[in-house]
């Protein structure tokens, strides 16, 4: 499957084989360090991050699970989508 | 706003469906699915939360272009946790594209069948609210059935990614630790060549300097 990011297409593969064989063997063991693949996400990132800079997409407000360690996300919660339309 | 739901058994464990629908595109049967992105990722509390980019294309009958534009690549945002313990993979998805006027939602749950342990139900659900244009209903009509018609080939990709798996467990051929050493060979590869471009960069540099100075 290709990135958004032409040149991070290699990048991208590279990962995913990474984190499907983390998710697998180590995850759903009930191993949940997820440092194996941080090396590799983190140049992957740079890339994704810069392709979707230039392609101008926006991605709208960042889940706060990624920006603050709290675990207020909630999977079933419905007030999410008020967020997302607020935010438009 | 139209609210369409499903449910469906997969005739495996949650584990194998879970794995499969990470590695789920590309499929022959969702060619509209071209590419996804993770955006975030991080475990927390024992649960794995991502964030993807789904870029995909969506082709709408002609009457529709004057209301909502042609067929684009559209780009959805996927929010998703994975709770090992729980057995439970939620997936959000929202359109990003579309102009203002057209909001999908959907939403997947995947969990053990609570009869069988060795198959899995998908609960499917997804919302469309179309505003400020004209036809709103029949526009979410229309989306609704796409979306009926894209589930049943969703399913039938995830089934076919399952297989893909169960192929190539039986056919082992890499452990995980050889990948996970590999991945990290080829990180330094390109480190090494991003730095020599960079050493090479930094030469032309300084060789356009001089010949600045010079003239």
């Amino acid at each position: 499957m290709d990135s958004v990011g032409e040149d991070c297409n290699e990048l991208k593969q590279q990962y995913d084989a990474c984190f499907n064989s983390w998710f697998s063997e180590r995850f759903l063991k009930g191993q949940t360090d997820d440092s194996a693949c941080v090396p590799i996400f983190r140049v992957y990132q740079e890339c994704v991050k810069r392709a979707i800079r230039d392609k101008k997409i926006n991605l709208r407000e960042i889940d706060p699970i990624f920006e603050t360690n709290s675990d207020e996300d909630n999977a079933n919660s419905s007030d999410g989508q008020q967020q997302q339309k607020g935010k438009s | 706003m139209k609210i369409w739901t499903s449910e469906h058994i997969f005739n495996h464990p949650w584990e194998t469906v879970t794995q499969a629908a990470w590695r789920k595109y590309p499929n022959p049967m969702t060619p509209s699915i071209i590419g996804t992105d993770v955006v975030e990722r991080r475990v927390v509390d024992g649960v794995l939360h991502t964030h993807r980019l789904v870029q995909s294309k969506w082709y709408f009958p002609k009457w529709t272009h004057a209301l909502i534009g042609t067929a684009k690549t559209c780009f959805a945002s996927e929010r998703s946790t994975v709770d090992p313990e729980r057995k439970q993979m939620v997936l959000k998805t929202n359109n990003l594209t579309f102009c203002r006027n057209i909001s999908v939602d959907e939403v997947l749950y995947y969990e053990p069948h609570p009869a069988d342990a060795n198959k899995t139900l998908l609960k499917q659900e997804a919302t469309v609210t179309v505003f400020g244009v004209p036809l709103s209903h029949y526009m979410e009509d229309l989306l609704t059935s796409i979306i009926s018609t894209n589930a049943g080939k969703g399913r039938q990709g995830l089934e076919w990614v399952i297989g893909l798996i169960n192929t190539e467990v039986k056919g082992i051929a890499r452990g995980t630790d050889e990948i996970l050493h590999s991945t990290r060979r080829s990180i330094d590869e390109v480190t090494e060549s991003a730095r020599k471009s960079m050493d090479e960069i930094s030469a032309q540099a300084a060789k356009a300097a001089k010949a600045m100075h010079i003239t």
